[in-house]
């Protein structure tokens, strides 16, 4: 891209806005757009509270021994 | 030598995992055909002024795979992690899982070996400044321990003579040149023979401050579960050092959050403060150099950048239980300057690479592979929206509005000020501005990429060898 057309076509600060046109930019675009809602749904899973689906399932939650390190402890 | 160990490739298959993933979500991209961006439109926003904005914003299936790719990535590693855990926790082979529970459980069933006592060995070169503080903060705890031992080594200043003013015992390292590991292995070789099934070693850095009731917290875990090898410590960052001390702390305080949300599923024992029960520590030991890596006999690998990493990841591979509840904190001391945050970051990441490397991918390194994976992806995504948004900024002549971007971006604002929370206003603070944290995440990323260089290239850590020669000739001169 020469200075020229920099001028002729609608100019940014350092790069022309053709840029922004271009085929591989698109894909960059999409590409990091991509990864930030990825990011994005990984922090709105962090913000919400963590689910823990083994607690739905009901379990035998006595333990069949004593781990206490009392042999004759309660379990 | 074991199969499996990785050594230098370590940094290669990281770095080629990472890369490849990025490159095929590019390529799949390019192949779909992207839509080229349209032209900004005219808008009239509360009638007071003209602004442009963009409507841009990707396709709904395309945010929908997206945010269906995230989260099954997230849940998969999360339950293969759970799946491992619980595996290894139901073993009942003491061959494979030596400190397995079911395993520990038929050792010890029917005996009372005795009430848990807490031995404290806390390692300490050249110490004086910090060390006092450290030692009150354990005799100061509502259940004091039994012993606390100071390992002095190689100390030129006044870290013994303040040890023992305080009461406590010293040790002092005999000939050793491998730092923290070397002096801590001498010392547990005397030390572990003499402790009974429910004792209990607490290894603690001299630079952190335990908070009260933290003693109590792990000793009763340890009365309650015999199967029970480690409990951690969750640390905080202590005040002062301006901003990034407060870098630091909001970081530290992320990952005590989601130790919680895990229920203190223990990712690292951390070196600041950890206890083990002997059985661990021997155990440790005498499966070096054949099921773990490192010289028999020894409990730490002294060839380990990061020993406490090391340490877990050797618990976790003979199948021990371990947990950080949330009662156990600490207060840990923060690298004051960027130089030295730079020095420590390198030796962590370069320790992590090169455990999992000695290590091979194994079921108990799953996790620690899929971390370091996760940063060398969290880079190339930062560093492209980096090159984005420098590019959007210098091609345009004016402000344009994105209102989906602004969105997601309100998105991120609120969960970097909700996962600091409890840090109190200047953590918030910092949080909501998300620029500077983006900044000190970028400073991270190239320490990874150096770390990954460097292990890659084979060079060698250069912190190794300079201080101990040196400190040596001056304790030398100083001693009768």
């Amino acid at each position: 891209m020469t200075i020229t057309a920099a001028v002729v076509v609608p100019a940014g600060i350092l790069f022309p806005e053709s840029l922004l046109h271009s085929q591989w930019f698109a894909i960059l675009a999409t590409f990091v757009a991509i990864n930030t809602v990825m990011y994005a749904a990984l922090a709105l899973a962090k913000i919400l509270p963590k689910l823990h689906p083994s607690d739905w399932i009901r379990t035998r939650n006595e333990r069949s021994e004593t781990r206490s390190i009392h042999p004759d402890a309660d379990h | 030598m074991r199969k499996g160990r990785f050594n230098r490739a370590v940094g290669i298959f990281i770095a080629l995992t990472a890369g490849g993933a990025a490159a095929l979500l590019w390529f799949a991209v390019a192949a779909g055909g992207p839509a080229l961006s349209e032209s900004p439109s005219h808008g009239f926003f509360f009638g007071f002024w003209s602004i442009l904005y963009n409507t841009d914003a990707p396709a709904p299936r395309i945010i929908l795979a997206a945010i269906a790719m995230a989260l099954l990535l997230a849940a998969g590693v999360a339950a293969v992690d759970r799946r491992i855990a619980n595996r290894s926790r139901r073993s009942s082979d003491p061959l494979t899982g030596p400190l397995a529970p079911r395993v520990v459980m038929a050792a010890t069933r029917g005996e009372y070996a005795g009430p848990v006592r807490v031995t404290v060995l806390i390692p300490a070169h050249n110490e004086e400044a910090s060390l006092p503080l450290t030692i009150a903060s354990l005799l100061e705890q509502s259940r004091r321990p039994d012993r606390v031992i100071v390992v002095a080594d190689n100390c030129s200043d006044a870290t013994v003579s303040l040890a023992l003013e305080a009461g406590v015992e010293v040790i002092e390292s005999v000939d050793n040149t491998q730092k923290k590991a070397g002096a801590l292995n001498q010392v547990l070789k005397e030390l572990l023979p003499e402790l009974g099934d429910n004792d209990v070693v607490m290894v603690m850095d001299a630079d952190t401050r335990l908070d009260d009731g933290f003693l109590a917290a792990a000793v009763d875990r340890f009365a309650n579960d015999r199967a029970l090898m480690a409990v951690g410590g969750l640390f905080y960052g202590e005040e002062g050092h301006g901003l990034i001390g407060q870098f630091q702390r909001n970081e530290y305080l992320r990952y005590s959050r989601e130790i919680g949300r895990r229920r203190g599923r223990v990712f690292v024992l951390t070196g600041t403060a950890s206890m083990f029960r002997s059985r661990a520590l021997r155990t440790v030991a005498a499966s070096r150099g054949s099921s773990i890596p490192g010289t028999p006999g020894y409990v730490y690998d002294t060839a380990a950048l990061t020993e406490d990493n090391e340490l877990t990841i050797a618990l976790k591979s003979l199948g021990g239980l371990m947990i950080s509840p949330a009662q156990c904190t600490v207060v840990t001391e923060l690298m004051p300057s960027w130089r030295t945050l730079w020095a420590q970051r390198l030796r962590w990441q370069r320790g992590a690479l090169e455990n999992i490397g000695a290590y091979g991918i194994t079921p108990p390194t799953l996790r620690y592979w899929a971390q370091q994976l996760g940063i060398g992806y969290g880079v190339i995504a930062l560093g492209s929206y980096l090159l984005l948004i420098f590019l959007m900024v210098f091609a345009l002549d004016t402000w344009i509005w994105f209102p989906f971007w602004l969105g997601l971006g309100a998105l991120f604002m609120v969960e970097r000020v909700a996962t600091v929370w409890k840090g109190g206003w200047r953590a918030r603070l910092l949080a909501v501005t998300l620029f500077p944290e983006l900044f000190f995440d970028m400073f991270l990323n190239v320490v990874y990429l150096k770390g990954v260089a460097d292990i890659s290239l084979g060079r060698t850590a250069s912190w190794k060898h300079v201080t101990p020669v040196r400190i040596r000739e001056a304790t030398g001169a100083e001693r009768p």
